[in-house]
């Protein structure tokens, strides 16, 4: 690290904290300052799990899942959508690219692959405990999927990609897996719209509770505990497509030269 | 007394990722710069706890740190160490 960088980095943060310093006085221009909250912010909590007014709420203590799966749930599955397109265009990038057992030196050495062997199980414990307490505390679907998917991470960097193709963590198992995920967050979308089509009642897209015109609902108690209705399929299955999804992006962004070459230069050729 | 440790916590993580965005961008050693990358994305994870946003932080450690230095690491292996 030269002087000239050390001067230029804190000529930058000095001109950060001269800049916060004249907001945090007004020179820039008024700061809104709220002691209470919104209206919009006042109604998403108090209606967030709200059993008098069932009609407008999500029945999950978890405001932000809630938002996220419920009220905006849409907005959500086309986020989704935008995601899982930017897998396929990963996967196709290296269509037909198959994983060679035996290329490989076989990972790191004992002691690390000991340790991430009793590592592992922990991470996807964390990970499916963040999905399974998402509509009740800080957390859901993508926040556990992308820490399980952290644990094929470790795997790949402390094993092989050949021993994750022998435990079966193969391209095909993971494209199906997100799949899943994928139709069943669809599925989940248009549950109480069959239901109705099937009973004759009324019922909207996205629907969890009971709502105006509506009495369909998904249960929103297990055993005395809050699910939140649809929201504990929509995590699950998030989780699903998103730990695979990713894992996919990892394991195809790995592939080793000798397994893509062949692949591409054939279509070259042709 | 809490709010002003949160506040005091929060400028200097914000300045440290400054500091350390900053030599992200001009360190030729690709693999340094990634883990000048990580560095900042767990300031911002800090920062995002102190908010009181911890559903972003949970999926920031994981993608900030885990998976997206892991990515550019891979490949960065295929092609060179150093930004000519």
């Amino acid at each position: 690290m030269r002087v000239t960088d050390l001067v230029v980095a804190a000529s930058i943060v000095a001109l950060a904290l001269l800049l916060s310093y004249a907001m945090f006085l007004g020179g820039i221009g008024p700061v809104p300052v709220r002691s209470e909250l919104r209206t919009l912010a006042l109604n998403y909590i108090l209606l967030t799990y709200n059993p008098a007014k069932i009609v407008y709420s999500a029945l999950a203590p978890e405001g932000v899942t809630a938002i996220v799966w419920d009220y905006r749930g849409l907005d959500t599955y086309f986020e989704t959508a935008v995601m899982f397109l930017a897998i396929i265009s990963v996967v196709a990038l290296t269509h037909g690219c198959k994983v060679k057992v035996g290329l490989g030196k076989g990972g790191m050495s004992l002691i690390v692959k000991t340790t991430t062997r009793i590592l592992m199980p922990l991470i996807v414990l964390a990970g499916i405990s963040i999905t399974m307490h998402g509509w009740l505390t800080p957390g859901g679907g993508f926040q556990g999927g992308a820490t399980i998917a952290v644990a094929t991470v470790l795997a790949l960097v402390t094993y092989s990609i050949d021993t994750l193709a022998k435990h079966g963590i193969r391209k095909r198992v993971l494209l199906a897996m997100r799949s899943t995920g994928l139709i069943g967050i669809a599925l989940t979308a248009v549950a109480l719209l069959i239901v109705g089509l099937v009973v004759g009642a009324n019922a909207y897209i996205f629907q969890n509770q009971e709502r105006v015109g509506s009495p369909l609902a998904f249960p929103a108690y297990f055993s005395g505990t809050p699910t939140g209705g649809s929201l504990l399929f929509y995590n699950l299955f998030e989780a699903f497509a998103v730990s695979a999804g990713l894992s996919l992006a990892i394991i195809v962004t790995s592939l080793r030269e000798e397994e893509v070459k062949e692949t591409l230069r054939g279509e070259g050729v042709e | 007394m809490i709010g002003l440790i949160a506040a005091l916590l929060m400028a200097v993580a914000a300045v440290t990722s400054i500091v350390f965005t900053y030599l992200a961008i001009v360190e030729r050693n690709l693999v340094q710069a990634v883990v000048f990358s990580a560095v900042q994305s767990t300031m911002y994870a800090l920062i995002y706890f102190l908010l009181m946003a911890p559903d972003i932080v949970l999926v920031y450690l994981p993608v900030g740190v885990g998976i997206y230095p892991a990515i550019v690491l891979l490949l960065i292996k295929k092609t060179d160490k150093v930004d000519e």
